[in-house]
């Protein structure tokens, strides 16, 4: 083996010693190779750049086309301000805007409070911290069309689970109607988005608290702080900025639900759990129970529309919170 | 790290096992609807319409699966609720690990524009809308009579999380490895697939599981596309579309079945890569 060590060497050599030579010739080479180049980076960046296009740059600017348009799927016509003046009385639109406010505001008490407890008690270290975790995350794993048809069967007044063991414990006299009474059904409908998301907000919570060290709460524990104490004087301060950004998803998420909706009460019983996003989809593909046509322009509008009021309450909690920094 | 090996008093010792039982019983809460489900689709359908509290049969029925699988078309279903999933991951798999690799080393014109604009549109979010004018150009492409449509735009609508996921993880991957394997005469794409991809293995876990549920949970937009051609629903769309039928009262029994031939695979997926699950969860958003 050892004979062949000589005439490696000197291949290398004299492979460096070409390079140096043909150092001119490269110049004028560098720039024929770069083009090959970025022809391949244009080619592995091509698929996402595509997809980018036509699933999200393209109907974007599709539905500010149709905006003034009365538009069935078939023929538009162009309709001028009606549009405009319809959603300005159109009382289902502002009604579902604030069925929205009124689900993300229920959902987000409940949920966040809930994870973060959740969380700090999971990270503790109780026995069996990580089944409970893998329990509590379950639920997000399954689709939430699916999840809006178990809660219907648990609903249901007559023969559901719910209500059965309601009744056995005699904490109710007669079934609840939790998806055909006006009162309850936006109980229901928060009931089940917060067992289908705040196993999602407290894995980001533990996830930010791993980002705490482990010597602060050492020192509190030196000083005598209890769990109270630790919670609200150091685990929570510490968490702010994470909190902040966990908050911003929890509302935007909040705002755009309505698949597990449409599926567990279909806006009803009379549009009382009807989301904004909802009521569009149901004006864009016509909604299932009336056999109506579907109003695609004006359903653009609207949609733009829940786009400009999510956007606007994103600012406003971007704001506050920055306001809150100055404060504490 | 060390475990902190306390020494509690029995007050705070009591107090932790009221905590505990409280999580026991969230815990019991939480699974409930899914072992409802799975318990229930066993029942007879009577059982069923009379309801009760009882979450075990009285007895036993697995004609229920055959029943589904047979007259309510599951088992087309769940072939399409397969094809769906795998093809979204796929199409996921190896545009993210592509477009990730060049974000992460390539400076080039307009990078950050695309770049940008990848973010942007991760957030501006219109709604079932942006489904209309893609449902129009499927159809004028003659794409509507086949899933393709539905995987390439669901991996196109969610690409962005997997993009950013496997960027972050390239820019932890050492540079003089792309280095190395220039000198050692690769092209880009060579040191891309022989040298980066056998190290992404871990992120692309996650992204393959991630990807995989969206495209099985898909509801919306196979239920848009699918309207008219029941051969091309995925489980999820089916299942509901017993549940919209009029005569829905009369099948629970195999509405029952149906969700949960729609929960077990991914529940067995979920039990066994829980930890890419929740990496890909935190990592995706918040650290992102």
């Amino acid at each position: 083996m050892k004979f062949f060590a000589g005439p490696e060497y000197s291949l290398k050599y004299e492979e460096q010693g070409v390079r140096c030579v043909s150092a001119k010739n490269a110049v004028n080479k560098k720039k024929t190779k770069f083009t090959r180049d970025s022809v391949v980076v244009g080619l592995m960046l091509a698929p996402a750049v595509i997809f980018l296009c036509v699933c999200s740059i393209y109907p974007f600017i599709w539905i500010f086309r149709y905006i003034c348009y009365d538009y069935n799927g078939f023929t538009a016509n162009y309709t001028g301000m009606r549009n405009f003046t319809r959603m300005l009385g159109d009382k289902t639109f502002w009604n579902s805007v604030g069925h929205t406010f009124e689900y993300a505001g229920y959902k987000l008490i409940f949920i966040i409070p809930l994870a973060l407890v959740v969380a700090v008690l999971l990270n503790n270290r109780m026995k069996g911290t990580s089944i409970f975790r893998g329990v509590y995350f379950m639920p997000t794993i399954i689709s939430t069309s699916i999840s809006g048809m178990i809660f219907t069967f648990i609903f249901a007044t007559q023969n559901g689970v719910l209500n059965a063991m309601l009744t056995k414990l005699h904490l109710i006299d007669s079934p609840v109607k939790w998806l055909t009474s006006q009162g309850v059904v936006m109980a229901a409908v928060t009931i089940m988005a917060i067992w289908g998301g705040f196993g999602n907000y407290m894995l980001y919570f533990i996830n930010g608290m791993n980002g705490i060290s482990e010597d602060v709460y050492e020192s509190a524990k030196i000083d005598g702080a209890n769990g109270f104490q630790t919670f609200f004087k150091i685990t929570l301060p510490m968490l702010s900025p994470v909190l902040k950004v966990i908050l911003m998803l929890a509302i935007t998420g909040a705002f755009k639900d309505y698949e597990a909706i449409l599926v567990l009460t279909k806006g009803g019983p009379g549009n009382r759990s009807m989301v904004m996003f909802l009521y569009i989809y149901n004006l864009i593909f016509g909604s299932s129970s009336a056999s109506s046509q579907p109003q695609i322009g004006y359903g653009a509008l609207l949609s733009v529309v829940a786009a400009i009021i999510v956007g606007i309450v994103t600012v406003i909690y971007m704001r506050i919170s920055r306001k809150l920094d100055d404060v504490v | 790290m060390e475990k902190g090996h306390a020494v509690y008093s029995t007050s705070s010792k009591i107090v932790r096992m009221i905590l505990w039982i409280l999580m026991v019983l969230l815990a019991v809460v939480t699974i409930f609807p899914v072992i409802y489900i799975v318990f229930g689709s066993f029942k007879a359908n009577a059982e069923l319409l009379v309801g009760g509290t009882n979450i075990f049969p009285s007895k036993w029925v697995f004609s229920n699966y055959a029943d589904a699988w047979q007259q309510a078309n599951f088992a087309t279903y769940t072939l399409n609720s397969v094809f769906l999933a795998v093809g979204v991951m796929l199409i996921s798999l190896v545009t993210a690990t592509m477009s990730g690799y060049v974000f992460s080393r390539r400076q080039f014109k307009g990078k950050e524009l695309i770049y940008g604009l990848f973010v942007m549109f991760m957030f501006i979010n219109v709604g079932s809308v942006s489904l209309r004018p893609l449902f129009e150009l499927a159809v004028k492409l003659k794409m509507n009579q086949s899933l393709l449509s539905v995987i390439f735009i669901s991996a196109g609508s969610g690409q962005a999380t997997y993009i950013f996921l496997s960027r972050g993880f390239v820019n932890t991957i050492p540079k003089e490895l792309d280095e190395a394997a220039k000198i050692d005469g690769c092209t880009f794409f060579q040191t891309y697939r022989l040298v980066i991809l056998p190290l992404l293995k871990p992120v692309m876990a996650t992204i393959a599981l991630l990807s995989f549920r969206q495209g099985w949970n898909e509801y919306i937009m196979p239920l848009v596309f699918t309207m008219t051609n029941d051969k091309l629903r995925p489980l999820t769309v089916g299942v509901n579309m017993l549940k919209n039928a009029g005569d829905g009262t009369a099948a629970w029994n195999i509405m029952f079945a149906g969700a949960t031939i729609a929960i077990i695979p991914m529940l067995i997926i979920y039990c066994m890569f829980s930890r890419y699950f929740m990496n890909g969860i935190t990592s995706g958003a918040v650290k992102g």
